[in-house]
């Protein structure tokens, strides 16, 4: 027991010397808010994921080491709408973290700044599926939105951190000019998508089509979150021919095998797109983010 | 939108038209053609009245960028928006309701089947068990507390619905220095498993060590813990709690008056001091070994008075190991392997100091469960187990050499629901031909608030 207890007391002093620290500490819930951090918050800041892009942030799980991330967080920046419910509460709840609780200076969510699609004013019902009443959370795969939450960063950064506030206006800045500068290139990539049907596999690239006009008139899934069974895949497959829709989204998470029935039944072309940051290697910011999306649907089939 | 507008005084005269029309008798095909018609018509202003939206929309957004743009920017990508509503993310009041119900069947009868399936929430009769429907109420207090309390509905062998009061508690929420303090009626964080409510359960039953060591509910009683998560590079974290020794929901220490542990039948003891009360301890630790293993390492231990004397004490140690690996790219959490393993050991004084029958009763066990998220809602899982104690134990379904086999295949149609199938082959001292062979089709759902997704 003697052993023990002196043992704890050398863990301590060791911890406690690890807990002075300058730069403020940023936790995101997902790698594109990291991202857009990053750029906004520069040297001043240190970001980390709890989330990694490669998978749906919905469905992560309260891992104890988020926990320790949380706990050491200054500012925490969430997606909202219901995309982290099922872990974030209980993250919360665990990271004994007073300041990053919602409603304090540390909490951030980036839904609030976003004038979000898809709501639902009508009752709504868990048959449905994975429906979200305050709007489609998937906000960020607009870039016009990207500028929108990097300036609610920005802000909030500049009242956490008053010295800073003007190398996170001018990185802010920096980062709203890169946008107006690509914008162009980008919708010019995909002008020749503008008003054509498109079916994604999840409702996730809602906003992607509204920056750039085309539009998703269907989902692979039939419900969302619901997986397409022999049924709805048959009745997309006669939707397709009907409609004649070329162009089958899928984000790089999802299952293949359905997309590469329905491509094969009806020729319709597939496309796997990055939804977020990191979710392909080579894609470390939020503008590689967007420069490989439009080149995943410049890129001749089968290559 | 001219266009627009002469297309709306079209739709107008129509209807206008329409509404004139009623003192006219028609023939039925009229009747049909003008129906189509109104159809036509409404579709038409729906249509209208998206667009008109829409345009509306884009207005209001180009709007608002001109109102809170200074002159001199002319940003393309910038077109700042009002927030649409207010944040309700970490909304602060949730209520859920959870059923788990079960059908099944074994080779051994009903009453065999009790001393098995020992957990008062495990399926324990040929047919249906309503094993646990749970309510479930919490939210944030105020600044300082959150607060919860899970009520338990369950129908019992005799067909009477039972009510318990199984969680009731508070945690503080702004202690400073990774303080947290719980108290209340609360699930004793000892392991990973015996805080985990049925609902969350990978298989259908508890495990056998546990029934044996926490009885059929799970320890858990009134009291106090705090925990301090550590300042470590790591996630680690320290649970020390006190909590009243007796009840049935406790059943190593003072437990219930008339009981029986190991022939020792127990007597109507009090806790009457600091040193007879309960006293738990957990040191947990968390690691991602990379970006797809995490693992999660604990030992705990309880101190507390036991009702087979006035002077005994009972001591219990155990060790957890979960280790979770998910691929880089996954869709709705799938696929992954999990495991998840616990031993326990139990030291059990029995009989007082002078008492010449006096012994320390020793029970251990183990289980380990392997579970494998194949594609998005189907996970297969094997569980083994094993349970003993020192001495000549054979005859006591609690105490004997018994070890059980579980493989099964769970279903989540949905987030909200599940289905499950698990056969469990039993090797019992006890039973007459020291096998039995059992089969479980589990039905769970859970209404109102989302559940929280266990690691």
């Amino acid at each position: 027991m003697k052993k023990l207890f002196s043992a704890l007391c050398g863990l301590l002093l060791l911890a406690i010397s690890h807990t002075s620290h300058a730069t403020l500490r940023v936790v995101t819930t997902t790698q594109d808010l990291a991202a857009i951090a990053a750029a906004v918050g520069g040297d001043q800041i240190q970001v980390q994921s709890l989330t990694p892009g490669t998978r749906d942030p919905h469905f992560a799980a309260a891992k104890p080491s988020m926990i320790r991330k949380v706990f050491r967080a200054d500012l925490l920046l969430v997606i909202g709408v219901d995309m982290e419910i099922g872990w974030l509460p209980a993250l919360l709840q665990s990271a004994r973290n007073v300041q990053v609780q919602p409603g304090n200076s540390g909490f951030l969510d980036l839904s609030t700044s976003i004038p979000l699609l898809d709501k639902i004013d009508g009752p709504i019902s868990r048959s449905m599926g994975d429906v979200h009443a305050q709007g489609n959370p998937h906000y960020w795969l607009d870039p016009r939105n990207g500028v929108r939450i990097a300036r609610a960063i920005a802000n909030r950064l500049s009242e956490l951190d008053p010295p800073n506030k003007d190398n996170y206006q001018q990185r802010f800045k920096i980062f709203s000019q890169t946008m107006d500068s690509k914008l162009p290139a980008w919708r010019t990539g995909l002008a020749k998508l503008k008003g054509k049907p498109v079916i994604a596999y999840h409702k996730s690239f809602v906003y992607l089509a509204d920056a750039f006009g085309f539009n998703i008139v269907d989902e692979v899934e039939p419900k969302p979150g619901i997986a397409p069974s022999a049924g709805s895949l048959s009745k997309l497959i006669t939707r397709i021919q009907n409609d004649n829709i070329g162009l089958l989204i899928v984000e790089p998470y999802y299952e293949r095998r359905s997309a590469n029935y329905l491509n094969k039944q009806t020729g319709i072309r597939v496309a796997v797109l990055p939804q977020s940051v990191g979710s392909q290697s080579g894609i470390n910011t939020y503008f590689d983010l967007f420069d490989a999306i439009v080149m995943a649907l410049n890129t001749p089939e089968g290559q | 939108m001219a266009h627009s507008y002469i297309r709306i005084s079209r739709l107008a005269a129509v209807i206008g038209l329409l509404l004139l029309k009623p003192a006219v008798t028609f023939a039925g095909e009229e009747a049909e053609a003008l129906r189509q018609q109104l159809a036509e018509i409404k579709q038409q202003m729906q249509h209208l009245q998206q667009t008109y939206e829409q345009q509306i929309n884009a207005l209001e957004l180009r709007l608002d960028g001109l109102e809170s743009k200074p002159a001199n920017q002319t940003s393309v990508a910038e077109a700042p928006a009002k927030p649409s509503r207010s944040s309700t993310n970490n909304s602060d009041f949730k209520i859920g309701l959870t059923g788990v119900i079960a059908a099944g069947g074994s080779s051994v009868d009903n009453d065999a089947l009790e001393g098995l399936q020992a957990g008062a929430h495990d399926p324990n009769q040929n047919g249906f068990t309503v094993q646990n429907v749970e309510l479930s109420i919490g939210g944030t207090v105020g600044p300082y507390f959150d607060a919860q309390a899970n009520i338990i509905f369950q129908i019992d062998t005799e067909g009477e619905t039972v009510v318990e009061l199984e969680e009731a508690f508070f945690t503080t929420r702004s202690l400073p220095w990774g303080l947290q303090i719980k108290g209340g009626q609360y699930f004793t964080e000892f392991g990973r498993h015996n805080p985990l409510h049925p609902h969350s359960w990978d298989f259908v039953d508890q495990p056998v060590v546990l029934s044996r060591f926490f009885g059929g509910d799970g320890l858990r009683s009134q009291g106090m813990r705090a925990s301090w998560l550590m300042p470590t590079d790591w996630y680690s974290e320290l649970f020390f709690g006190v909590q009243n020794p007796k009840g049935e929901t406790v059943t190593s220490f003072l437990n219930a008056p008339g009981e029986d542990i190991g022939g020792y039948t127990l007597i109507d003891r009090d806790a009457r001091d600091f040193g007879d009360l309960l006293y738990t301890a957990r040191w947990l630790n968390g690691f991602d070994i990379s970006d797809t293993l995490s693992m999660n390492l604990g030992v705990s231990g309880l101190w507390g008075p036991n009702a087979s004397g006035t002077t005994t004490d009972t001591t219990i140690y155990g060790a957890d190991l979960y280790m979770k690996w998910q691929p880089l790219y996954s869709q709705r959490g799938f696929p992954f392997v999990s495991w998840h393993t616990e031993v326990l050991k139990r030291w059990y004084e029995a009989g007082d100091r002078g008492d010449p029958s006096r012994e320390t009763l020793k029970d251990q066990g183990l289980f380990t469960q392997a579970l494998w998220g194949f594609k998005p809602g189907w996970v297969a899982g094997l569980r083994a187990e094993y349970a003993s104690a020192d001495g000549n134990t054979s005859t006591d379904s609690l105490r004997d050499t018994r070890k059980r086999l579980s493989p099964n295949l769970t279903w989540y149609p949905s987030e909200y629901s599940k289905l499950r199938l698990q056969y469990n082959r039993d090797w019992a001292q006890h039973l007459p031909d020291n096998t039995a062979d059992s089969l479980f089709l589990q039905l769970e759902f859970n209404l109102g608030s989302h559940a929280a997704h266990i690691f």
